[in-house]
């Protein structure tokens, strides 16, 4: 059985957020407060396979507690944050949070985000993920080839690294910030400029209409997602 | 003949009042001056004696006395008109070698010699100060004119401070201070309420603050606090003082009246200019005041309005569902949680709107600025209008090569979620996104423009309500479309808002074969050029 860590400082929602966690099956334990879900964190005998992390806590930062996470091990962190417009948001995004929910939020929508956290649980640790595959869409990392509807693409070197780093996170946002760190260069974090043109080209060769993008998706402010390969 | 005339006139004007310097070199030249001119009409005398009468060679004296006065100081002119007249009359009158006069012979001619050159001397002594005078007035009238006008076109007259302390320095001859409030005037003596121009001690501090509270002058010729060694005089305007100057005397004892109205004058000019200042604040917050309360009032009532319905049926299916639970049929149960599901979306996307509204009328609201291609943007709310846009009629229509606009993605994609979702809302049919390049009109200056336009084929939005639409709290008066006219309170309000705070506007422009076209004009910004490969 998958436990789930929830820190959560609102008590109707960190109840029913429970209890539909509860009937998917989870073993849920549940923290009210940064420390208490740090002092959960240290004296549980296993740590938890998943956080689910409230960014506005009574006695500070979700990043204390994400700090604290990411020394030890790399289980997988979803933060739910209020605000649309959320600097600290992408803070733990970049931090190493694996994806961000807004409130308010269906269950569903919490419950497709958790499964894609953790069927990429590990991948620092296990081989990465390789493949791609998604309608006519088949992106082999390995063999370095990119089929659409059984046609080889011709992308160029930085289009396809941008692409393999999208498809390492498949389904799970990629801050601009990462994207441009893992594809250009340190010292590129802020050329978000390169990412639009790089995408644009990126949707043209992949996308039926590059207006209309299914799969390479833009999360307004934050970052891109490749939609969840089928 | 006459303008050469006026011309000698004139330079003569100006050798008289030519301002005199009165240092011991000044007065040793005048003096050597002086001497010359007296040792030639002697020798003139001495070289004409016995071949003019006595009254001619009396004349050469009183020219040299004239000519002299014209430098002269005038206590000195009269003495050297005396010591003229006694020379001639030593060298030249008979008895020659003494002073003895012979009464009946010469005295009227001696005692005319004297009166005239004294007459003279003190005629141009008095022009010469009606001269000075004047040229005074004339350069006071023309500093006063240009303090005035920098304190006219200064927003903030405090920062002129410094020019008005040198200009009073320059009336009182020693270094001047001023003591300006900030605001209004504070219960107590306090540094923090005022700024300090010049350095002062704690008792003319205390001076100033006196002459403040009680708006008047204190010091020499004032009639109060004579014994003071400087005048202390207020900023004063119609409405109480704004200050106080300390306008230290070089000679207390021979301060005159003039000076001290003109730094009066002075002080009066920077004390009419700060309350212009005070007024020109106070009218900025009240209207800071009234504008947002008048938000403030729009966005209460649109919450009180708007967020009414949805509460009701969400309340409404909630209830049932708490309520009737068992009773109610599967179907029946799933249709309650979908209303609820629904209501709670609207609710949302109204809070976020009410919020973003609030947030960017604040003053000093700052956007989070990026490079973004409108491709993106659009494919965003073409994502999310998918969700409630279950017969597909919205379409995106991109004109090729479009420039990264500098933007707001998260603002942005917010104004293009509410303008599709109003049209979906109030028409029926096909609605289109369109983003084109706007070049300049020839002959209009400014950059090219980015449209983001969305197209409806509904009913239009009725001319008298076209300028209406974009303020808080409107809504299309569409009672008759099915299912629509649920609020926009707020929404088209904050896609106006989030256009101004990128520089742009928002249009709204009747099709020509009905519908409206909603149109966001963005300026395109000369995105960074680098190689990104």
């Amino acid at each position: 059985m998958m436990r789930v860590l929830l820190v959560e400082d609102d008590r109707e929602l960190r109840t029913t957020l429970r209890d539909a966690l509860a009937l998917e099956g989870y073993d849920v334990s549940t923290a009210a407060s940064l420390s208490e879900g740090l002092a959960l964190w240290t004296h549980a005998r296993s740590g938890p396979d998943l956080v689910v992390l409230d960014l506005g806590l009574p006695d500070g930062d979700g990043e204390t507690l994400l700090a604290a996470l990411r020394r030890r091990e790399s289980t997988p962190v979803l933060v739910i944050s209020a605000r649309q417009a959320d600097g600290q948001k992408i803070r733990l995004l970049d931090a190493g949070a694996d994806d961000y929910l807004v409130k308010p939020f269906s269950v569903g929508e919490l419950l497709a985000r958790m499964r894609v956290a953790l069927r990429h649980r590990g991948t620092a640790l296990k081989p990465a993920l390789t493949r791609y595959e998604s309608d006519d869409l088949t992106v082999d990392l390995s063999a370095h080839r990119v089929d659409l509807r059984g046609e080889p693409v011709h992308l160029t070197p930085t289009e396809f690294k941008l692409l393999a780093r999208l498809v390492r996170s498949a389904g799970q946002v990629v801050t601009h910030r990462q994207l441009l760190a893992d594809v250009w260069g340190d010292e590129f974090t802020e050329h978000t400029h390169y990412l639009r043109l790089y995408m644009g080209q990126l949707r043209a060769k992949l996308e039926a209409d590059s207006a209309d993008p299914r799969r390479l998706l833009t999360e307004p402010g934050v970052g891109y997602r490749l939609a969840e390969s089928a | 003949m006459n303008a050469v005339m006026l011309g000698l006139n004139q330079g003569l004007y100006n050798v008289i009042a030519a301002p005199r310097r009165a240092g011991w070199r000044g007065r040793v030249a005048g003096g050597a001056g002086a001497a010359v001119l007296w040792a030639a009409a002697w020798s003139g005398a001495t070289l004409l004696d016995h071949h003019v009468d006595l009254a001619n060679q009396a004349m050469l004296f009183v020219i040299a006395s004239v000519v002299a006065s014209i430098w002269l100081s005038a206590p000195a002119a009269f003495a050297f008109a005396l010591a003229c007249m006694l020379s001639f009359n030593w060298s030249f009158v008979p008895p020659r070698g003494s002073l003895t006069v012979d009464f009946e012979r010469h005295a009227v001619l001696l005692a005319a010699m004297l009166a005239v050159s004294w007459l003279i001397a003190g005629l141009v002594w008095r022009l010469r100060a009606q001269a000075t005078a004047a040229r005074d007035a004339a350069r006071w009238a023309g500093r006063l004119q240009a303090l005035g006008e920098v304190l006219r076109d200064s927003a903030e007259p405090a920062d002129q401070a410094r020019p008005v302390a040198e200009a009073l320095a320059e009336l009182g001859g020693a270094p001047a201070a001023l003591l300006v409030l900030h605001d209004e005037l504070p219960p107590a003596d306090c540094t923090e309420a005022v700024r300090v121009q010049g350095a002062i001690d704690a008792d003319e501090r205390a001076g100033l603050w006196l002459c403040l509270r009680q708006s008047q002058a204190f010091g020499p010729g004032t009639g109060r606090h004579t014994e003071q060694p400087a005048w202390y005089l207020p900023l004063r305007s119609r409405g109480g003082s704004h200050g106080a100057a300390l306008v230290r005397l070089a000679e207390p004892g021979t301060a005159s009246e003039i000076c001290r109205i003109r730094a009066q004058a002075l002080c009066d000019l920077l004390g009419a200019a700060l309350q212009r200042a005070t007024l020109a604040r106070q009218s900025e917050a009240a209207r800071e005041m009234a504008q947002s309360q008048g938000v403030r009032n729009a966005l209460l009532a649109s919450i009180s309005h708007d967020y009414r319905t949805p509460l009701a049926v969400i309340l409404g299916a909630a209830s049932s569902l708490q309520d009737q639970g068992e009773r109610l049929s599967p179907a029946q149960r799933a249709h309650l949680a979908t209303q609820i599901v629904e209501e709670i979306r609207h609710l949302t996307r109204m809070t976020d709107n009410t919020l973003q509204l609030a947030r960017l009328d604040a003053p000093g609201v700052t956007l989070r600025l990026d490079w973004e291609s409108a491709e993106e943007i659009v494919g965003t709310a073409l994502a999310h209008a998918r969700r409630r846009d279950g017969d597909h009629r919205v379409r995106a229509r991109l004109e090729p090569g479009l420039p990264l606009l500098r933007c707001d993605a998260m603002l942005l994609s917010q104004l293009l979620d509410n303008l599709v979702d109003n049209a979906l809302k109030y028409s029926t049919g096909a609605i289109e996104l369109v983003v084109r390049q706007q070049a300049p009109l020839p002959g209009e200056t400014g950059s090219a423009q980015v449209v983001i336009a969305v197209r409806d084929r509904g009913d239009g939005v009725a001319p008298a309500d076209r300028r209406r639409v974009f303020e808080v709290f409107q809504r299309g008066d569409a009672a008759g479309a099915p299912g629509a006219a649920r609020g926009v309170g707020v929404g088209l309000a904050v896609c106006r808002a989030i256009a101004r705070a990128h520089g742009g506007e928002l249009r709204l422009r009747p099709r020509a074969h009905g519908g409206s076209s909603f149109e966001l004009w963005l300026p395109v910004v000369a995105p960074p050029v680098e190689a990104a490969e």
